[in-house]
C-alpha cells in the first residue's frame, strides 16, 4: 500500500513536472476552458491564402466580420479589381478617396519622406515594365528603363488630406500593395477586439499579425521562413504579442532570364528601376503597427543591412526587425534580443554602432 | 531489520526509477505522435495523417487540381503538382506544428497540427 502511495506521487510529479521551467507569463486570471476555445477561418482574397484565428467566446462572431472587412478592403484596393478605388484613380488620374484609402496614401506618402524615396506606391509602372504584374517577365533595354522612371516618384503626386482627393502626373499609376495587408490585418485585430475577442493571430499570405498574448498568458510563437529554402523550414522562431510580423524577400517570387541566365527578383529599387541585388535575403519588421511594418519590411530589404540597421536606430521607438543576410546569417535588433531563437547563430544589433 | 528496509528502499527507488523512465519516453513519443499531418481544400479537412508516419499521398481536389504529397519520418513536402506556378513544390520541406504548405491554383493547404511547445502559432515569408 505505501509503496503504491509512493508511485502515485513520483508519478504525480513527474507528471506536472513537465511544464516547469517553460517561460509562461499569467497576466490574466485563470483562463476558463471556453477562453483557450480557438477557431480558425481560411479566405482566399488579396491574391493570397490568409488563415484567421481567434480565442474565446466570441471567436464565431468576430471571425466573421473580420473575413467581410477583408472582402471588402481587397475589392476598395486591389489593382485587379476593376471597379477599385486604385484602378479608378489609375484610369482617371485623380479621384477623391474612401477614409481608408486615404489613411493608406497618408501613411505611404509619410514612408516615401522617411525612407528617403525606398517605399513608393509609385512603382507601379516599372512592376508592369518588368513583366511582375502579369508573370509575362521581360528585361527592360536602358531607354524603357530611363522612360519608365520619368513616371516614377510619390513626390510628384498632389494628396489634399483634408478633401481626401488624390491625383496623379502624367503617365503615373499608383499600387498599395506594398502596405495593404498591413492595414488590413490591422483592421481585423480591431474587428477582433470590438467583436470582444482578446487573443488572436492572422496570417494574410504570411503577413502575420496577433492580438494580445494566448489565453493562457503565453507569447504567439512566429516562425520565419528560411529565405530561398528549396530545402525549407524555419530560420528562427520570434516570440511576440500584440504585433504585426511582416516579411520581404526576393526569394518570394523572381524570374531567371533565358538569355544571360541572371535571377531578377520582384522588390525593384524604385532608385535604379532595377530589381534589388543586394546583401539580404530577407527583412522581417516586428512592430504595433501594421502598415509601418508592411511598407518597413520592403524598404529596410532595398535598402541592404547597413543602411537599413541604421534607419532602426533612428526609428528604434517604433519598430524592430530581424535581417537574413545572403549567407544565412541572422541579426536581430536590440529590442527583439531574448525573443528570438534558431538553430544557427544570432547576431544581435545594438544601438550603438 | 535496519538492512532489509535499505534493501527494500532501493527496490523501490530502482522500481520507481524504472517506471519514470517509461512515463517518460511515452510521454516523449506520444508528444510526437500527437502531431498530425492535415490536408485541407478551404476549410474543408480532407484528410490526416500521422507525422510519424511514411507516406506518398495523392490529393485530388476534384477540379483537375493534383498534387503529390510526401510524409516521410517527421518531415512533410510536396513532391509533384500540375499547378501553374508550382509555388507549393518549391516552397520544400516543413517539420513545425503549425507550418504549412499553400497550393493557391489548387486550393490545397497542408498543416501541421499540434500543440508540443514547440509548435508555431504562425510563419512570416
Amino acid at each position: 500500500m505505501k509503496k503504491r502511495l509512493s508511485l502515485l506521487l513520483v508519478m504525480a510529479l513527474l507528471l506536472t513536472g513537465c511544464s516547469a521551467g517553460k517561460p509562461v507569463e499569467r497576466p490574466k486570471p485563470q483562463p476558463t476552458a471556453e477562453d483557450l476555445e480557438k477557431s480558425s477561418v481560411y479566405v482566399e482574397s488579396m491574391d493570397t491564402f490568409m488563415t484567421l484565428t481567434a480565442y474565446g467566446t466570441a471567436r464565431e462572431a468576430a471571425l466573421e466580420e473580420a473575413e467581410k472587412e477583408i472582402l471588402r478592403l481587397n475589392d476598395l484596393l486591389s489593382v485587379g479589381v476593376e471597379t477599385s478605388e486604385i484602378s479608378q484613380v489609375n484610369e482617371k488620374g485623380s479621384l477623391t478617396l474612401s477614409q481608408d484609402t486615404a489613411a493608406m496614401v497618408e501613411k505611404s506618402l509619410e514612408l516615401y519622406q522617411e525612407t528617403d524615396g525606398a517605399f513608393d506606391i509609385t512603382v507601379y509602372p516599372l512592376m508592369e515594365l518588368w513583366g511582375f504584374t502579369t508573370e509575362n517577365y521581360h528585361v527592360p533595354t536602358e531607354r524603357e528603363l530611363s522612360d519608365t522612371l520619368t513616371k516614377v516618384g510619390a513626390d510628384r503626386l498632389s494628396f489634399d488630406a483634408a478633401a481626401r482627393t488624390l491625383t496623379l502626373d502624367e503617365g503615373q499609376a499608383i499600387d498599395l500593395g506594398g502596405i495593404a495587408k498591413g492595414f488590413t490585418s490591422q483592421r481585423v485585430m480591431e474587428e477582433f477586439q470590438a467583436a470582444g475577442v482578446t487573443s488572436g493571430i492572422i496570417s494574410l499570405g504570411g503577413n502575420v499579425h496577433c492580438l494580445g498574448t494566448k489565453p493562457d498568458g503565453s507569447y504567439y510563437r512566429v516562425g520565419i521562413q528560411k529565405p530561398g529554402a528549396v530545402e525549407g523550414g524555419i530560420a528562427a522562431v520570434v516570440e511576440v504579442a500584440d504585433a504585426a510580423v511582416i516579411t520581404s524577400g526576393g526569394y518570394e517570387r523572381f524570374f531567371v532570364d533565358e538569355e544571360s541566365g541572371l535571377t531578377y527578383q520582384h522588390i525593384v529599387d524604385p532608385a535604379t528601376g532595377y530589381p534589388v541585388d543586394g546583401d539580404l535575403l530577407s527583412v522581417s519588421i516586428v512592430s504595433q503597427d501594421g502598415m509601418l511594418a508592411d511598407g518597413l519590411s520592403t524598404s529596410l530589404y532595398i535598402m541592404g543591412l547597413e543602411h537599413a540597421a541604421d534607419y532602426w536606430r533612428s526609428h528604434h521607438d517604433q519598430f524592430q526587425a530581424i535581417f537574413i543576410d545572403s549567407n544565412q546569417k541572422i541579426y536581430v535588433t536590440e529590442g527583439l534580443k531574448g525573443m528570438v531563437t534558431s538553430d544557427s547563430d544570432i547576431t544581435v544589433l545594438s544601438l550603438s554602432k | 531489520m535496519k538492512a532489509s528496509i535499505r534493501k527494500n528502499d532501493i527496490l523501490l527507488i530502482a522500481g520507481l526509477l524504472v517506471v519514470a523512465g517509461v512515463l517518460a519516453l511515452v510521454l516523449t513519443l506520444s508528444r510526437r505522435d500527437g502531431r498530425m499531418v492535415v490536408i485541407r481544400y478551404g476549410s474543408e479537412v480532407r484528410g490526416q495523417y500521422a507525422l510519424s508516419e511514411t507516406l506518398i499521398v495523392p490529393i485530388e481536389n476534384g477540379q483537375g487540381g493534383e498534387n503529390i504529397l510526401h510524409i516521410e519520418k517527421g518531415v512533410v513536402w510536396m513532391e509533384e503538382a500540375n499547378c501553374p506556378d508550382k509555388l507549393c513544390v518549391q516552397q520544400g520541406k516543413i517539420k513545425y506544428a503549425g507550418e504549412s504548405i499553400i497550393c493557391l491554383p489548387n486550393a490545397v493547404v497542408v498543416e501541421i497540427s499540434g500543440n508540443d511547445e514547440l509548435a508555431l502559432d504562425g510563419v512570416t515569408n
